[in-house]
């Protein structure tokens, strides 16, 4: 799960690392009361709050949201107003949303922060050598899996233990690399032993302060903030659980989150794929690609739910409008096949069904499965592995149209 | 022989009393597979699926004698059951559990480090030798016993390699889903290097995915051994987006610029067989004449 900058911020804040003030605005006369309260004086800081990063570089696809991207410096308060308004509910597109972009519903207004020097400090898990690694670069307002691209010895990467604090040894190679004094260590051990401790008290699964300040005062203070949280331990954390924005998830996909699903959909594509295990649905994907067509969207269906939740996550891609055919691959184990006939049977009688359905099913209870569709009167096609369904869709979409 | 888990492994279910260890349980149990007791908090004393039943593993340990554990417990539990089984020294342990949080993963891998337990999963189907034992979620009615070892890292494809085998008429030593989870209890390389060493298993099918950091560590572990056979590797999610996911993205930035076509062209290099489809594996099979 993702939350916002300003909420990054805040939960920062909670763990004593040093932010920007700054508040929320949802209205530019709003944004201008927050910027006389954080200062008599400019500059400020507005930034569009979306839940995608390189804001300051993307562009709104509304022509009265003027040419600027979605983070601007702005010095006198009666500017203030106007630049949020032209943001505010207009949308940002960003090399990190797709292009439909995503609408700003409020911005965070900021005290500017007069630093030094800016760098990038981040920390993930590195599932090799099941670690944390804390990533520190002199490259900044860059996605790092970019400069691990095409930069990767512009990147520090040192790795840190769940339970035990940074070394000395370890912050003065920090230093080293940024070719910063020995006298920040202090400050330094302060900030990133805080984010060491916020990462792993939150179940964490990536940070990024992109960039780190040093102010005068030697000081770090995190002038951005993205945090990703691992979602198999929300239910420790009923607290960022109710930061979650449901309006940055789009409609099916929330509801199939609820059912306990995970829905993707993609750019392009015909094709709603229904498939349980990651495994499989990488495999259709590249099936579904290497026979020239694409997938619009994929649903996982786990094991262990019952079936109404299984009909209303086959639902979610019977009804996307993109959908031209659908292509089931179910292996029971855990998920018995039954289940998810049951589940095909009650979404087309609730929603109907009117285009190409190919089945396979594998595994625990498929010939159960199976006897349940062929004794209803729905159109279904079955078939013995998954190049024989895609196969058979492809024919069956080809005579549709 | 097989490796891991044969007709002789006597096997402990923690979490014995939920309702998916009783419907898979009771499969296993019927085709053979020696269960001898379970654990479950506040069931003690009781007896489930006619085995005796413990608070913990440590009171089971001085009532019975087993060699391995399947965790049924729910992923949140996951990492005390874990406790538990390491600190009795079990053997083996199976995790099934989809959910598990990647911090107590981390905790997990450092109680594992310099233990006596080999930790499969989590979030897999488990680990299956045909016709002997069978600890987990795997269909049963898909395996026949035979030549191929089947290491995997996407649960759910693990049964189509298993298809596969019995396409070449070789069956299977045994099929073990390592858990689809980014990390994992154990990697490729252990598991390769005991199959290695059966001399039941003729060749191995491995099935790996694109975001997943283990099949380059498995290509080098693979390329320095002495005594190798065949292994047939296949790569899922050459379709999916670079840096799809936090973890896949993790990775690239940990292990550097790794695409699928790099992945593969690693494995290709360290001597495996590497297929673009996993319905070519039967054919391959068959062709090396085992």
């Amino acid at each position: 799960m993702n939350i916002h900058e300003y909420q990054a911020k805040k939960i920062l804040a909670q763990y004593g690392i040093n932010v920007p003030e700054g508040g929320i605005a949802y209205t530019p006369a709003e944004a201008k009361r927050v910027a006389q309260k954080l200062s008599s004086r400019g500059p400020w800081m507005l930034k569009a709050q979306i839940q995608a990063g390189a804001r300051a570089e993307g562009h709104f696809l509304e022509h009265e949201a003027g040419r600027k991207g979605g983070v601007r410096k702005v010095t006198q308060i009666k500017n203030v107003s106007y630049e949020a308004a032209q943001m505010l509910n207009n949308t940002l597109v960003t090399e990190q949303t797709d292009a439909k972009g995503r609408l700003v519903s409020k911005v965070y207004v900021e005290k500017f922060e007069t630093v030094k020097h800016l760098f990038y400090a981040g920390m993930i898990i590195d599932s090799a050598v099941s670690t944390i690694t804390l990533l520190i670069s002199d490259v900044i307002n860059e996605s790092i899996v970019r400069i691990a691209d095409f930069q990767t010895d512009k990147i520090l990467r040192i790795p840190l233990k769940f339970d035990a604090a940074i070394s000395d040894a370890q912050i003065m190679k920090i230093l080293d690399f940024l070719l910063l004094d020995e006298k920040y260590l202090q400050s330094f051990h302060d900030f990133l032993g805080k984010l060491l401790f916020t990462f792993v008290n939150l179940d964490a699964q990536m940070i990024e302060i992109n960039p780190v300040g040093i102010l005068p005062d030697k000081k770090l203070v995190a002038l951005d903030a993205k945090i990703n949280f691992d979602d198999n331990a929300l239910f420790r954390h009923p607290d960022i659980v109710r930061m979650h924005d449901d309006y940055e998830d789009d409609a099916r996909k929330l509801r199939a989150y609820r059912s306990g699903f995970y829905y993707h959909e993609f750019e392009e594509g015909t094709i709603g794929c229904i498939v349980n295990g990651d495994g499989l649905a990488l495999e259709a994907m590249d099936i579904i690609k290497a026979k020239g067509y694409s997938p619009a969207c994929a649903l996982n269906v786990k094991g262990g739910v019952d079936k109404d939740k299984i009909a209303d996550g086959i639902k979610l891609i019977m009804t996307n409008p993109r959908v031209e055919g659908i292509v089931i691959n179910v292996l029971g184990g855990f998920l018995r096949c039954n289940l998810v006939a049951d589940g095909i049977l009650s979404a087309s009688q609730d929603v109907g069904l009117n285009m190409p359905l190919i089945v396979r099913f594998e595994g625990t209870n498929k010939d159960m499965a199976r006897a349940i569709l062929e004794e209803s009167n729905l159109q279904v096609t079955f078939a013995e592995d998954m190049n024989e369904a895609v196969d058979e869709l492809v024919t069956q979409m080809e005579v549709n149209a | 022989m097989s490796i891991l888990a044969d007709k002789n492994t006597r096997v402990l279910i923690q979490g014995i009393t939920g309702t998916q260890a009783a419907f898979h349980v009771k499969k296993s149990i019927q085709g053979g597979t020696k269960v001898v007791c379970g654990t479950s908090p506040r069931h003690g004393g009781e007896t489930h699926l006619d085995v005796p039943v413990f608070n913990t593993v440590a009171d089971a340990q001085r009532a019975c004698k087993f060699d391995a554990s399947v965790l049924f417990v729910p992923a949140q539990a996951v990492k005390s059951a874990v406790r538990e089984a390491v600190e009795a020294e079990v053997p083996l342990i199976v995790s099934i559990a989809e959910g598990v949080p990647v911090h107590d993963m981390l905790e997990i891998k450092a109680m594992l480090n310099g233990s006596k337990t080999l930790m499969i999963g989590p979030n897999t189907p488990g680990l299956i030798t045909p016709e002997e034992a069978r600890l987990g979620i795997f269909p049963e009615n898909i395996h026949h016993k035979g030549k191929i070892g089947i290491l995997s890292r996407a649960s759910t494809l693990t049964y189509e390699a298993v298809l596969e085998t019995n396409k070449a008429n070789l069956g299977q030593s045994t099929v073990i889903g390592l858990g689809d989870d980014m990390i994992v209890g154990t990697d490729y390389r252990e598991l390769l290097k005991r199959f290695m060493d059966d001399d039941e298993t003729k060749a191995v099918v491995l099935v790996g995915k694109a975001n997943s950091c283990y099949e380059q560590m498995v290509a080098e572990y693979y390329a320095d051994m002495p005594h190798k056979k065949p292994v047939i590797a296949f790569i899922a999610g050459e379709a999916l987006p670079y840096g799809y996911t936090i973890g896949y993205a993790a990775d690239i930035v940990t292990q550097g610029r790794v695409t699928v076509a790099d992945k593969k062209k690693i494995m290709h290099d360290s001597g495996m067989v590497v297929v673009d489809s996993m319905s070519e594996v039967h054919q391959i099979l068959t062709d090396l004449q085992l």
